[in-house]
């Protein structure tokens, strides 16, 4: 780690490589459909040519560009970009259909800015003693964080905890649909073949989110979103404001996405959904989540870029990939000839800290560039015609969700699905609980048969579930998140009764 | 006053056909589990399966206790509604016969149609339709060309 790599980093070539990377996995990013993964994936093969650092300044800036571009359409369309800006969507298009909408995407904005850079700082100076929280955490680890994600149905029921649970359980069921990992057995297709892969999960989401959306929009002539004045700037000295205000939720949701960005196989969706949930248990008495709060996106936002930089940590000290572009990044790394693991950053420091570098720059360059195509995705958001709006983001959900995996299949599910999540939505059944079940549940049951394996071998089922600190820890804080909202309320309530009986 | 306690009476049956049809999926899903032929395999949806029953059951007793103010329907043209999701059915059904870019145009045309809400002009007509086709295609080429996506 010395100056000369961060020289390098800053060459022409490495600040245009992380201008474009940041520039295209925005724009990627915004389209419902194209995932982090899908952008990383895509630009790989013009890394090929590149020395091993640009390579990965490039495909590290296009990542971080893609996460936080996912944050364009959950704002505006209520339709989460990527599967990261789920719970981006729970505040942020409240804020938007009130009118806050140019202020949620400049607070977006300042949240990844800084999550990215909080991750990027703990892979640059804790990665080696970080990496070792990847192999603390067992199989039982995992269920008990999706446990953990799903104690957010009950702040997400909308003051029906019990629909929020059947969505939630509903959600879980069809997270099994298709053949199973562990066992191979062909669970619950009923002969269909189309239904053998199982629900696709980005097509799932922009079925459940967008499709509900659309169909209210065509329905009546209301504007799609409402507008205060007219359209200039961001509200950028706002949002700032706003962002630094919430400056613990801002830190503790980067730390908490940079954590699970370390954890194989967890990634985006994961940290900002548990983040949310950490916002949300110790938010004050008057913050509204759920209804257009900015700490929600804050949360959000600040963690899932955050899992950027650690997902490199394992990437990079282990060779094991902490989230799905990791994976495509490893790929292109072997590729090039990198070797990743413990000796990467002896024999290889050079590389790692130029890239680390440049994944930095990318980062703070995503602050002018993320305002300025935030502005531009919000004013073509309110100023284009309802009428051509509709068909248009209709038709993208259409080829984002066929893009996935090529299947028309996936497609006629996705509308289908949109279409139940809009009949049962009127009538107290959120779709959020059944994404939460759809994205927890592969995680969830992988842990549970894995524990329940492993523990019955062992004759210690019951210290396998409940016996392990790092467990322990995250039932806890389950626990906690559950009741705490009750804690509070009867807190306030004991509060307020000697003056209220003194009123009457 | 009457039309008010009809209208929730119809939310109310809303909430209990949904919570029925959960019902049914959970006793599929228990079915289902009895065929699997390795355990590992059946306790996870069946644990979900029972998770889903008990809730289901619960709001249904919850509704005919203390009865949820849900939205219902709302205000809003029901053929629109038809016409959006329809016509983006239609257009993927027939997406392998008909190829991409005319199923586009398909989806394309009944999102406009349903969506329109204002009178018809010849400005309007040429605009939003030659925008359409601008729009199918600029994506079509992105998506065939640039990000290589085998479209029909």
């Amino acid at each position: 780690m010395d100056a000369s790599n961060f020289l390098n980093a800053l060459t022409p070539f490495n600040m245009m490589l992380a201008l474009f990377g940041v520039v295209a996995g925005t724009v990627i990013g915004s389209i419902p459909g194209l995932t982090a993964t899908m952008a990383v994936a895509v630009l790989v093969p013009i890394t090929f040519s590149m020395e091993p650092a640009s390579a990965l300044i490039l495909l590290g800036a296009i990542y971080t560009g893609a996460i936080y571009g996912g944050a364009y359409a959950a704002i505006l369309l209520n339709t989460p970009g990527t599967p990261s800006a789920i719970a981006t969507t729970f505040d942020g298009y409240p804020m938007a259909k009130r009118g806050d909408g140019d202020l949620a995407v400049a607070i977006a904005c300042f949240a990844s800015v800084a999550g990215g850079l909080v991750g990027a700082l703990g892979l640059l100076f804790l990665a080696p003693p970080l990496s070792k929280v990847a192999l603390a955490f067992g199989p039982v680890e995992y269920f008990w964080l999706s446990i953990f994600g799903l104690s957010l149905i009950a702040s997400l029921s909308q003051g029906n905890l019990l629909k929020g649970l059947v969505g939630g359980a509903f959600g879980l069921i069809l997270s099994t649909v298709g053949i199973a990992e562990i066992s191979a057995d062909v669970r619950l297709t009923f002969g269909s073949q189309t239904m053998i892969a199982g629900f696709e999960v980005v097509g799932a989401l922009i079925g459940l989110y967008c499709i509900p959306v659309l169909i209210n929009l065509a329905a009546v002539p209301d504007r799609h979103l409402k507008v205060e004045s007219e359209v200039g700037s961001l509200r950028i000295l706002e949002a700032a404001k706003v962002t630094l205000k919430s400056k613990f939720n801002l830190i503790r949701s980067s730390v908490i996405g940079t954590v699970v960005g370390i954890l194989p196989g967890a990634g985006g969706s994961v940290a900002g959904l548990v983040a949310y949930s950490e916002a949300k248990r110790t938010a004050r008495p008057e913050q509204r989540f759920g209804e257009g709060e900015p700490d929600g996106i804050i949360a959000t936002e600040a963690s899932n870029n955050a899992t950027v930089g650690g997902g490199f940590i394992p990437t990079l000290v282990l060779g094991i990939p902490g989230t799905p572009p990791d994976a495509v990044i490893l790929g292109a790394l072997l590729i090039q000839g990198v070797r990743t693991g413990p000796t990467l950053f002896e024999g290889g420091g050079s590389i790692v800290y130029t890239f680390i570098y440049g994944l930095i720059i990318a980062t703070v360059l995503m602050l002018p560039t993320g305002l300025l195509i935030g502005r531009y995705a919000y004013k073509t958001i309110i100023t284009i015609p309802k009428a051509v709006l509709v068909p248009t983001v209709g038709f993208m959900t259409i080829i984002g969700t066929f893009a996935i995996r090529n299947s028309i299949s996936d497609v006629i599910i996705m509308i289908c699905l949109g279409v139940f999540g809009w009949l049962i939505s009127r009538f107290g059944f959120a779709a959020s609980p059944i994404v939460l079940g759809l994205i927890l549940g592969p995680i969830a049951e992988q842990g549970f048969v894995q524990s329940w394996i492993i523990g019955s071998a062992t004759d210690n089922l019951w210290g396998m579930f409940f016996g392990r600190p790092i467990s322990l820890v995250i039932v806890a804080f389950t626990i906690l998140s559950l009741t705490y909202p009750l804690i509070v309320k009867r807190r306030m309530q004991n509060k307020k009764s000697p003056t209220d009986l003194k009123a009457e | 006053m009457n039309e008010q306690l009809h209208t929730k009476n119809k939310k109310d049956i809303g909430s209990l056909i949904v919570a029925s049809f959960f019902i049914f999926v959970a006793v599929m899903t228990f079915y289902d589990t009895t065929q699997y032929s390795d355990l590992d395999s059946k306790v996870f949806p069946r644990a979900c399966a029972i998770v889903l029953l008990i809730f289901s059951v619960l709001t249904i007793v919850w509704e005919f206790t203390k009865p949820s103010s849900s939205e219902g329907f709302g205000n809003g043209y029901w053929w629109r509604r038809i016409v959006l999701v329809v016509t983006m059915l239609i257009a993927c059904v027939a997406m392998p016969y008909i190829t991409f870019l005319p199923a586009g145009m398909i989806a394309f045309a009944g999102g406009l149609i349903a969506a329109m809400h204002d009178r018809w002009s010849r400005r309007t007509l040429l605009l939003y339709w030659g925008s359409g086709l601008v729009i199918i295609i600029a994506f079509y080429a992105i998506f065939h060309y640039v990000l290589h996506v085998p479209l029909p």
